[in-house]
């Protein structure tokens, strides 16, 4: 078992890295009143864990026995029928489910499906809770209609079910959603605090850790947590015993995104733009996000930028990082980037160096 | 654009000579000539007259060659233009207008020579020899005419008068003025079959007057406008096309000002361009010859009059260039020779003109003689068109009248439809082909049919009917009728526009079926008439036209078409456009087929030539070529065309057909790839708004994402001198914004139906990129071909769907396994390198067992199946990367997977023994696809086994499990270990049980890990149905 599932806490008492916020939420549910949530933060600073030992703490071990459902929902839409496909891991007492997944379909998931899971009381109501859990996955990618749509599900059937809401960025939530749940920002996690927990895990696992490896993977994993103890991990399959200037390996597409970002600085050409497009591509196709390609990509060029073009370089990739997520086709949007990034670039070095 | 010029300067220099001449040529001459007492601008109208008289005579020698039957289409033909000229009054005086028309050219003739009196008398001279030899060449003729040794003398004919004709034309052109000259063309290319003839009919009176001199002009001076048929038809497929990307930069692009000219000034020269030039795109520069009434052809030849070229870079065609002693040119010679036409209209476009050839310049000299022998084929020419004309009491003006009355109001398609085989345009030998095939029908069915069935399988080489397919209007159906017509076969023809529907074409019931629609009864009446009205009607053809029209309404009607020709007693033709139509797949079976082509533009040009001349229309060749062009082939539109152009206008020109069809060719099939190719190419930002959006909306989905593909392919010509390619870059970047807009504005469109903005999207999509970036395209990487390629998006997004899946799979099986709770980005870009590692490291380093137990135990704890293996390995490929399957050999491959399996069948047992509670999902989702099934297998255990079998044991254990109870696991397990080889061998030759794919991949994945992908592949795709 990889190491990051090996060393998940499993309860709230466990969890070394939000330890007030998990105290806090363990008194909230013990004082029977769970309100809903909302938990948002960035990747790999451990909402879902959190979330997981939450449940846990409400439903007792109960809630760990989860199972896969994949199941089509026929879905009645005015005139047609649609058939929706979703995943939902549920125990008995929760169901956890990512709405986004059905793409601009999603409205209807959380009309119906979700409006349907919530409706229903659980029988068993010898457990501790009358109510039951939706942990819903990704909010802030549900589109405007959805989020609307859940909004008065939230209210209606607050009784009988709480929802989790799980995301990334509370701006992208509707203030109506917002406000309708309890916020627990979970922060990233420092880099001492990733440090202590590499260690922590080294120590369980026996290996050494030679001094400052621990410090570099953190700096390295950009404060994600599971990032750090997954490179630490990877380290650790790459070569072991670790030697004192061990090389972090990237990751694959990481360092993908950094050749396309030298390819861009060495040359800008529509030559070279055409064989961006389709090393792009190569990264889309290996489903890659695209705001993740563009913002690494954004990182790489940065490095090697000059501090005058900086302002303007970001300003363009925020710009167009807006339009792809308006838009559908992302790879159009990332081609414009780069198209103006060589544009721009190019006139610097014309003007600089003649 | 020069259109207006043109009139005007007609209208100015010649009065309005030229419009009547062209029109109607009866007293205008007269007054016109006095007028212009120039010998300079009486030339042309002389020469244009001749043209026209020359395309007239043309025709009608054409047919007087082909006999009594052309005859009397020629007249009908040569209707049209006294009809145009006298449509009021030539219905009562019907003999009067011909004779006086034939009078009035005579004078025509005469009044023009009296300016230029060398002239005057030579041409006085030939009208009477025309008569002659004219009306000889009619009466000869007459009697010679059979329908088979025709088709061979036209054919030699046309092989033979390009040159010819070419060699006319240039004599002519060399004396007169530059309008003249253009019009010569017409004259070129109308006497071909006057000569041809002439070889074989008039080569005495004519050689007699002029032998030696018109052969040498012929053969020698030609060129100039001789090139039209064959050069031009060399420039079209021009070779060079490929290389366009690699050719420089034009030095001083778009430095020079480029000149206009007086639209004809170029007219009947031939030009060739080679390397780059100083200022202008080898486009332009073939534009700005086109439109100034030159030509341009691909190679140099002896027609060629200039090598246009601004340096000599020593290629083959400079060197055929100089080894033919054609002129050089640069472009700043050629701007200066548009330049000085411009200047001195008439009197400078003769300079031009002279200058074409060395021949030419001696021409002055010898004029009295040149004219005459110019003259003399032309006249000659002439003579056998005004024949019928003439001969006023003769028969064919009774017939002419006749028939004026009749087809006065019909469209021209109609009136120029072919009356004989041979006037069919192109495609003569699948003529033949049909006549042969209809004229031997009866002796090859008809008797056998007699004699009894049995006989007719004999000839299995012969088929009972024929379909003939072809675009539209390159004239299937006539070419049907009239060979049908010619071998004496009546004629019926069923096309879309009746029922044909299955119980329709019920042949054999005959008439005691039901008689409700109109083909059953024709159909059954002829097999009736066959046998009973043999004598009334001795032949019948059936024709089904549009056949691949069958639709909707003729339910069962090819089958029953199919059954009909089976038993057919008469021959059928079935016509339709598109041979390779899926409904037409059974009936091509029993069909002979003729596949038509479309007629070459020479070959139309030269058939609506005769038509316009027939009318009265002037247009030059290049304008004709140039419609047949647009046309696609399609000689029934180019005709209805050229009439509609007829209403508006005398005269026209290139330019009035270039804009003219820019804006009717609409209706034709735009490809997108045409579309883009338009857009982007270096004439894109000629075209006019609605042009764009026309062609970017031809296809609203695919254009933009072949203009998204390649618009980076293209060297703007917006950029103009752009040393460091800045300025394209900065275009480039536009373009992208644009097409980003274009991507946004069609989120709305699709996700929130906002259609009303789709002219916004394509004009961002297509419309504004384009715009920016339209010039010559150039290829990025080496070794690809010059051509727009097809826009990548939709491949890669669908590689990216089925990725996705994939993923969405493993991620499936991660969550099963309820050791871990992630998302599925989560586990793409956080996890899958470390997944890797985890499965790669091991196999590489460790001894092959050990390295295979230690990864099949981690695949196990995660519940990741061989196929979320492959997709491992398959979402951490990058090109350019090296595989991360590199260095693991094969036999590890092969160990890994025997692990895998045995690992997985115990444990899967095991799982079914424990509980039932934790399953995982894989199984469960097999086991549930595998239900229906479920009952039958136990009953026929065995052949359901060897089934599930394929699926890699475990499968098969779940079943039993679920179907026989536990009882049966231990015996199991124990056969299939045993059968476990067999099981791999099976695979190959079970892979047709459909649905069982999912094993079948993964059984081969395990034999064989080069097949993996596409066994994953099906896989995938089946079980996501499932």
């Amino acid at each position: 078992m990889l190491w990051v599932d090996k060393h998940r806490p499993k309860t709230l008492d466990q969890i070394i890295v939000h330890e007030e916020v998990a105290q806090n939420l363990k008194k909230l549910v013990t004082e029977q009143d769970c309100p809903h949530l909302l938990f948002y933060g960035p990747t790999g600073s451990g909402k879902k864990t959190l979330i997981m030992a939450l449940l846990r703490q409400m439903f007792g071990p109960g809630a760990e026995k989860v199972k896969v459902e994949n199941k089509t929902w026929k879905v009645d839409a005015g005139s047609r029928t649609i058939d929706l496909d979703l995943t939902t891991l549920s125990s008995t007492h929760h169901v956890e489910l990512n709405p986004s997944d059905a793409g601009f379909q999603d409205r209807y998931i959380v009309q119906e499906i979700i409006k349907e899971m919530a409706k229903n009381r659980p029988i068993d109501t010898k457990g501790k809770k009358g109510y039951k859990v939706l942990v819903l996955n990704e909010v802030d990618k549900l589109s405007r209609e959805a989020q609307h749509s859940l909004r008065r599900t939230m209210e209606k059937y607050s009784a009988s079910c709480r929802l989790i809401l799980c995301c990334n960025s509370s701006s992208k939530v509707t203030e109506a959603i917002r406000s309708r749940c309890l916020n627990v920002r979970i922060h990233a996690p420092t880099e001492e605090q990733i440090v202590k927990v590499l260690e922590f895990i080294g120590n369980k696992e026996g290996v050494q850790l030679p001094s400052g490896l621990a410090a570099r993977i953190a700096e390295k994993s950009n404060r994600s947590l599971r990032r750090a103890i997954l490179s630490f991990e990877t380290c650790r399959v790459q070569q072991y015993p670790f030697t004192s200037n061990q090389a972090i390996p990237p990751m694959d597409w990481e360092e993908y995104v950094s050749e396309i970002a030298s390819d861009i600085m060495k040359e800008q050409s529509p030559k070279r733009l055409f064989q961006v497009r389709g090393k792009l591509y190569e990264l889309l196709i290996n489903c890659i996000p695209p705001e993740i390609i563009l913002k690494r990509l954004l990182f790489e060029l940065l490095k090697k930028l000059d501090a005058e073009l900086k302002h303007e370089v970001c300003h363009w990739a925020a710009y167009y990082e807006h339009r792809m997520r308006l838009g559908q086709k992302s790879i159009f949007h990332m081609e414009a980037f780069v198209a103006k990034f060589m544009s721009i670039y190019k006139a610097f070095l014309i003007a600089t160096f003649g | 654009m020069s259109q207006p010029d043109i009139r005007k300067w007609f209208v100015k220099a010649h009065a309005k000579g030229n419009d009547n001449s062209s029109k109607s040529k009866k007293p205008e001459p007269a007054i016109s000539a006095p007028k212009n007492p120039s010998p300079a601008t009486a030339q042309p109208e002389k020469v244009v007259q001749g043209g026209q008289e020359n395309s007239g005579r043309r025709k009608s020698s054409k047919y007087f060659a082909t006999g009594k039957q052309n005859l009397k289409d020629e007249n009908e033909m040569e209707e049209l233009p006294t009809k145009r000229k006298t449509q009021k009054g030539s219905e009562e005086l019907l003999k009067p207008p011909p004779a006086k028309k034939i009078q009035r050219v005579d004078d025509d003739e005469d009044e023009d020579f009296v300016l230029p009196n060398l002239r005057k008398n030579s041409v006085n001279v030939t009208p009477s020899k025309k008569l002659k030899s004219g009306s000889g060449a009619g009466i000869t003729q007459k009697p010679v005419d059979s329908d088979e040794s025709d088709e061979d003398n036209i054919g030699d004919k046309e092989a033979e008068t390009p040159v010819k004709s070419a060699g006319r034309g240039h004599g002519g052109r060399g004396a007169s003025v530059a309008l003249a000259g253009r019009r010569c063309k017409h004259a070129a290319s109308a006497v071909p079959a006057d000569i041809g003839e002439s070889d074989e009919e008039n080569l005495e009176d004519k050689n007699t007057e002029t032998p030696l001199k018109s052969g040498g002009r012929g053969r020698g001076g030609r060129g100039a406008s001789g090139a039209p048929a064959g050069g031009r038809g060399r420039g079209g497929g021009r070779g060079g096309f490929m290389n366009f990307g690699e050719r420089k930069d034009p030095p001083h692009k778009g430095e020079k000002e480029v000149p206009e000219g007086a639209p004809d000034c170029l007219a009947g020269l031939t030009f060739v361009i080679s390397g780059t030039l100083d200022s202008l795109e080898r486009e332009e520069a073939e534009d700005l010859i086109k439109r100034h009434g030159g030509r341009v052809t691909g190679s140099v030849s002896k027609k060629t009059n200039y090598l246009l070229c601004d340096e000599d870079i020593g290629g083959r065609k400079s060197a055929k260039a100089k080894e033919l002693g054609t002129a050089f040119l640069t472009e700043d010679g050629l701007f200066e020779k548009i330049r000085t036409s411009k200047r001195a209209k008439t009197p400078a476009q003769e300079e031009p003109k002279k200058s074409l050839d060395k021949v030419a310049a001696a021409l002055p000299k010898i004029s009295p003689q040149k004219v005459e022998v110019k003259k003399d084929p032309i006249l000659h020419s002439s003579a056998k068109k005004v024949v019928p004309k003439i001969l006023s009491s003769g028969v064919s003006p009774a017939k002419r009248k006749v028939q004026t009355t009749e087809h006065t109001s019909l469209t021209w398609t109609e009136k120029y439809r072919p009356k004989v085989p041979n006037d069919i345009i192109g495609n003569q030998s699948l003529v033949k082909q049909l006549h042969d095939w209809l004229a031997h029908w009866n002796e090859q069915f008809l008797n056998t049919g007699n004699k009894g069935k049995g006989k007719k399988q004999n000839d299995s080489g012969a088929k009972k009917a024929v379909l003939l397919s072809g675009t539209p209007g390159i004239g299937k159906t006539t070419s049907a009728k009239l060979v049908s017509q010619m071998l004496g076969f009546q004629i019926i023809e069923v096309n879309a526009s009746d029922n044909r529907g299955k119980a329709d074409t019920q042949i054999h019931r005959g008439i005691g079926g039901s008689t409700a629609n109109s083909i059953k009864e024709l159909v059954s009446n002829e097999a009736l008439s066959v046998k009973m009205d043999w004598s009334k009607h001795p032949k019948t053809v059936l024709i089904m036209d549009e056949v691949d029209g069958m639709s909707a309404g003729d339910r069962g009607g090819v089958a029953d078409l199919i059954a009909s020709i089976k038993i057919s007693k008469i021959p059928i033709i079935c016509i339709c456009n598109d041979r390779y139509s899926q409904k037409l797949k059974s009936l091509v079976n029993y069909c002979l087929l003729l596949s038509f082509r479309k007629p070459t533009k020479q070959q139309m040009a030269k058939r609506l030539l005769q038509v316009s001349n027939a009318e009265g229309i002037q247009v030059n060749e290049i304008a004709l070529e140039e419609l047949a062009e647009r046309v696609n082939g399609d000689m029934r539109m180019a005709l209805n065309q050229l009439q509609y152009m007829s209403l508006s206008m005398s005269v026209i020109k290139y330019d009035d057909i270039r804009q003219r069809l820019l804006s009717s060719a609409k209706d034709e099939d735009i490809s997108p790839f045409t579309a883009v190719d338009k857009l982007l190419g270096f004439n894109g930002g000629k075209l006019r708004m609605d042009e764009r959006i026309n062609l970017s909306m031809s296809d609203p989905d695919i254009v933009p994402l072949l203009i998204q593909e390649n618009y980076i392919n293209y060297r703007p010509s917006a950029a103009g001198k752009d040393e460091n390619g800045l300025k394209r870059m900065n275009l480039i970047a536009r373009a992208a914004e644009s097409i980003g807009d274009g991507d946004i504005i069609n989120v709305q469109i699709r996700r929130y139906r906002q259609w009303q903005l789709s002219q916004t999207s394509s004009l961002a999509s297509c419309i504004i990129p384009a715009a920016l970036m339209h010039g010559q395209r150039e290829i990025l990487n080496q070794g690809e071909r010059n051509f727009n390629r097809f826009g990548g998006w939709l491949g890669k997004n669908s590689t990216f769907g089925k990725n996705l899946r994939l993923l969405e799979d493993l991620h499936f099986h991660l969550l099963a396994s309820s050791t871990t709770n992630l998302g599925r980005e989560t586990l793409r870009v956080d996890y899958l390198t470390l997944l890797l590692r985890q499965f790669t490291e091991p196999l590489r380093e460790l001894p092959k067992d050990e390295a295979a137990q230690n990864v099949v135990e981690f695949m196990n704890t995660y519940s990741i199946s061989l196929e979320d293996f492959d997709t491992v390995v398959e979402l951490s490929k990058f090109q350019g990367h090296p595989n991360p399957l590199d260095g693991i050999s094969a036999p590890v491959k092969t160990a890994l997977t025997k692990a895998y399996k045995q690992s997985n069948s115990r444990k899967r047992v095991s799982d079914l023994i424990t509980l039932p509670g934790i399953k995982k999902i894989p199984k469960k989702r097999i086991a549930a696809i595998l239900e229906p099934a479920d009952d039958g297998l136990s009953e026929k255990n065995d052949s359901a086994l060897a089934e599930s079998e394929e699926e890699n044991s475990s499968d098969t254990e779940d079943l039993e499990g679920t179907a026989d109870g536990e009882k049966m696991l231990q015996l199991d397990l124990q056969s299939l270990n045993s059968k476990a080889i067999q099981v791999q061998v099976d695979l190959k030759g079970t892979e047709n049980t459909s649905a069982k794919k999912t094993p079948i991949g993964r059984g081969k994945g395990g034999s064989g890990t080069t097949e993996r992908k596409g066994g994953r592949g099906s896989g995938s795709s089946t079980k996501r149905k499932r």
